[in-house]
């Protein structure tokens, strides 16, 4: 098992992680941008990424902009924004050659900070504020995308489970935000925002590659100009949430496959003791085709394709779903409760142990040969403020029994149960 | 052993045919911690209608191989994921139209898991009750992609463009052609397509290339397989015409989704590599519509097409076509724009820095692709199987002229060979 460190400081009150590597043909640049998830901001900070994207005072036209990303040997580009604990998290994502491979004379990570410094720091602009065609294409953008989460039923069932079930708490919230509040941004409302979001969010630059701290700092000195108070830190969220009874909701659509999600409660989250045990926890459940729900749903009752869970380390939610016959609602429901109960009896064997114990271990060090997840796996502990290097957790893992497992299975707390099926015998 | 350096790209694959004829490839990752391996037969959904040396002829129900590569996971001992978990490995197979691949990562235990991955993979176990048991199972597995929109409006158009070519025929099957499948017909495909010598294995990471082959020599030549003929594959005389030039699916959908594409006909291309036809029809339909292409930013600009609008190019033996498209607020209106827009190319041709930015971009994702041991497996598998060499990519994008793209574009774009399919939450 190889050891891997970062470089880490801080410039210009932003903070850089740097892995100096050989082992890849590029270089891995993340950018995290967080904010907590609130009714009154999600919906202009969703569309701040989209708008940026469109061109930078040096590549106005998103024409140029893109054109510019090719002549890097087609960098990669792209922006994501999800919900972690209750923060809403843009990333930005530059993947890019190695100069090594290529030629050319100026550095290619060097036109990669120089490209991304002027995508977050130096949009196009027109009277001081964003160019309005480019706000109004990308409203209509989200507003599309947004409606298009009822497409995909898998997805759609999975984020109605945890709207249903959050409904009290900003977690129910889109990190997409609301249609309703797209239509009151201007361009000049919107770069307003864009400016706090900028200058108040916790920010973090990471690069993976033949690199050094010394050149990554420098480069940020040179291409992100953000006048900001503060370095500004991530506050661990946790779910206080305990689910009085069991929320039943049924929902009906032109399907011919019912979707059948749970979701449950657990106090545990990333930065506890007991996450390790939570982790096992999860594994044993559903989260491998050697676990509960695959073998007894799909393999022994035959119910379903697909049959897992979930967890969410940050907001402490762990999720179950299948696609399930209809009629079959009750039988597969009754069989996955028997599942949950059968963890709290502790009902699990020494071959379930190892088994999941070695697929955790595996999925980590796996995840060591691929530069973004190895940016994704140290976020977390800039998140949620708890070192803890994939060794470290390896070893934890390790040390859980069944006893502990038992614990961590008394404290998940069933909260809801979502059903999507067809339109038959609708009242 | 043979071994072929890439030196360009700091590569080296190590190869070796095994007796009975299993071709055997070796990619050393120094640096990794996985190990990737894929064991594939060259048996896919399109095979349903074969005759081998000496045999009769046979045809099997509708999404036949992909029964079987479920069914394969069940060993007398019991389900194979189990001995795979037990050893940290991560299991998978998939089936598509001309291949089906079983596979597993892992850090650890590399010999055990390479081990279990070959004998499971030769050691086929159905009974008349494990049989049945799969057909709930995967009927909710075609019930899952008949709700899934993007899936509907894929194999709308490739149904609209063949009408007798297995190609439209679903690899899942359908709950009717998958009730007809029994434990005789599953294993009269089995000892067709799954003899070594119409397979292969590949193996990617961290791993010593003598070592891999060490084991694979002995663990094949403790097995015994009969020898056989050649597999003839017998494909129905497709006609020339697209099946049916719309096709409308209902489903609820948000917006629209509208894929066309141009069905070519066999006889009639410019002879040449499979490899260079597919590259270069690639890098043509990137200089259209890739997000830089001025055709991509008027389409987007007018709202007629969002982030999802993307382009693809498919090709095999006998068969090719293009495919376009994603959401969009008007069908009609989207395919009339791009009409106008492929005229206009057809009337002035690629522009010379069109084509040097695209063929950069191309050998920039090659060079990316080159990062991930399962991209690596699963590409180079596919182009073995089409008589091609993935590691040629980079020579043959270096070989493309701007001449051969234009004469690409002339034969691609015929308006006759259009088929459109959209999905929809109305008819109209």
């Amino acid at each position: 098992m190889k050891t891997l460190n970062y470089d880490r400081t801080v410039a210009g009150r932003l903070r850089l992680h740097v892995l100096p590597t050989r082992q890849f043909k590029t270089y891995a640049i993340s950018v995290y941008i967080g904010q907590p998830l609130a009714e009154q901001t999600v919906t202009p900070y969703a569309l701040i990424p989209f708008v940026l994207r469109r061109g930078t005072q040096t590549y106005p036209e998103t024409k140029q902009f893109r054109e510019r990303l090719d002549e890097m040997y087609g960098a990669g580009f792209g922006f994501d924004i999800y919900k972690r604990g209750d923060y809403q998290i843009v990333q930005f994502r530059m993947d890019i050659i190695q100069d090594q491979f290529v030629s050319g004379t100026k550095s290619l990570l060097d036109q990669a900070f120089q490209f991304l410094g002027d995508v977050l720091t130096r949009p196009a602009l027109e009277d001081g504020v964003f160019r309005a065609k480019y706000v109004e294409d990308e409203k209509t953008t989200i507003t599309r995308r947004i409606e298009a989460m009822i497409n995909d039923k898998i997805r759609y069932a999975a984020e109605r489970c945890i709207a249903e079930m959050c409904r009290n708490e900003p977690y129910r919230l889109h990190p997409l935000g609301k249609i309703e509040d797209l239509e009151g941004l201007t361009p000049e409302l919107l770069y307003n925002h864009y400016q706090h979001w900028l200058s108040t969010a916790p920010i973090d630059i990471y690069v993976v590659g033949d690199t050094t701290l010394d050149e990554v700092k420098a480069l940020v000195e040179q291409y992100f100009r953000i006048s900001r108070a503060d370095c500004f830190e991530y506050r661990a969220s946790r779910s206080q949430v305990v689910p009085a009874e069991v929320n039943t909701v049924v929902e009906r659509l032109e399907v011919s496959q019912g979707k059948l999600n749970m979701g449950l409660r657990t106090p545990v989250t990333y930065s506890d003791p007991e996450y390790p045990a939570m982790l096992m926890y999860n594994g044993i459940l559903g989260a491998y085709p050697h676990s509960k729900l695959f073998i007894n749903v799909r393999e022994k009752a035959s119910l379903a394709y697909y049959a897992s869970s979930r967890l969410d380390g940050h907001k402490g939610i762990l999720t179950i779903q299948s696609g399930i016959e209809i009629e079959n609602y009750e039988k597969a429901l009754g069989i996955i409760r028997e599942q949950l109960d059968a963890m709290e009896r502790g009902e699990i064997s020494d071959l379930e142990l190892s088994q999941t114990r070695a697929m955790i271990a595996n999925q980590l060090t796996e995840s060591q040969d691929s530069a973004f997840e190895l940016i994704a796996f140290d976020f977390n502990a800039v998140l949620s403020g708890k070192q803890r290097s994939v060794n470290e957790l390896i070893e934890q893992i390790g040390g859980i029994g069944k006893r502990e497992i038992q614990e961590t299975a008394r404290k998940v707390k069933l909260d809801t149960v979502y059903f999507l099926r067809d339109r038959k015998g609708e009242k | 052993m043979r071994q072929i350096p890439y030196e360009q790209l700091k590569e080296t694959v190590y190869c070796e045919k095994m007796p009975n004829g299993l071709d055997v490839y070796v990619l050393p990752k120094p640096g990794f911690q996985k190990t990737y391996a894929t064991f594939s037969t060259r048996y896919g959904s399109i095979d349903n209608h074969f005759q081998v040396e000496g045999k009769e002829e046979v045809r099997v129900p509708d999404g036949i191989a992909h029964f079987l590569e479920h069914k394969m996971f069940e060993e007398p001992t019991g389900d194979i994921f189990s001995t795979f978990a037990s050893q940290g490995a991560s299991a998978n197979a998939f089936t598509s139209f001309d291949r089906t691949v079983y596979l597993f990562s892992a850090t650890g235990q590399i010999d055990e898991n390479l081990t279990t991955l070959i004998n499971f993979v030769q050691n086929p176990y159905f009974t008349d009750e494990n049989v049945e048991k799969e057909k709930g199972i995967i009927g909710q597995e075609i019930k899952m992609y008949q709700d899934h929109p993007d899936w509907r409006s894929y194999y709308g158009l490739i149904e609209a463009m063949y009408r007798d070519h297995p190609v439209h025929i679903d690899i899942a099957g359908t709950i009717e052609s998958i009730s007809r499948i029994t434990k005789e017909t599953l294993y009269e495909c089995y000892h067709t397509f799954y003899h070594p010598s119409n397979m292969n294995l590949f193996v990617v990471g961290g791993v010593d290339p003598e070592h891999v082959l060490e084991l694979v020599r002995k663990n094949q030549e403790a097995k015994q397989f009969p020898k056989q003929g050649g597999i003839r594959r017998i494909f129905p005389a497709e006609p020339k015409e697209v099946a049916n030039p719309r096709k409308v699916i209902v489903l609820p959908v948000s917006q629209p989704k509208c894929l066309f594409g141009f069905k070519e006909i066999p006889g009639e291309l410019e002879e040449c590599e499979l490899l260079e036809r597919e590259l270069a029809t690639k890098l043509l339909l990137d200089i259209l519509y890739s997000p830089s292409s001025a055709n991509y930013q008027e389409l987007y600009n007018e709202h007629l097409i969002s982030d999802n609008f993307g382009t693809d190019y498919s090709c095999g033996k006998d068969y090719s076509y293009s495919m376009f498209g994603g959401d969009t607020r008007d069908p009609d209106l989207l395919l009339k724009r791009v009409r106008e827009q492929i005229d206009k190319a057809l009337e002035q041709g690629i522009h010379e820095a069109d084509f040097e930015r695209s063929r950069r971009k191309k050998i920039g994702g090659f060079l990316r692709m080159l990062n991930s041991p399962e991209a690596i497996a699963h590409e180079f598998t596919k182009y073995q199987f089409k008589g091609c060499n993935l590691f040629d990519i980079l020579p043959v994008y270096e070989r493309l002229t701007l001449d051969r793209i234009n004469r690409r574009l002339r034969e691609h774009f015929n308006w006759n060979q259009l088929a459109v399919s959209i999905v929809r939450k109305d008819e109209n």
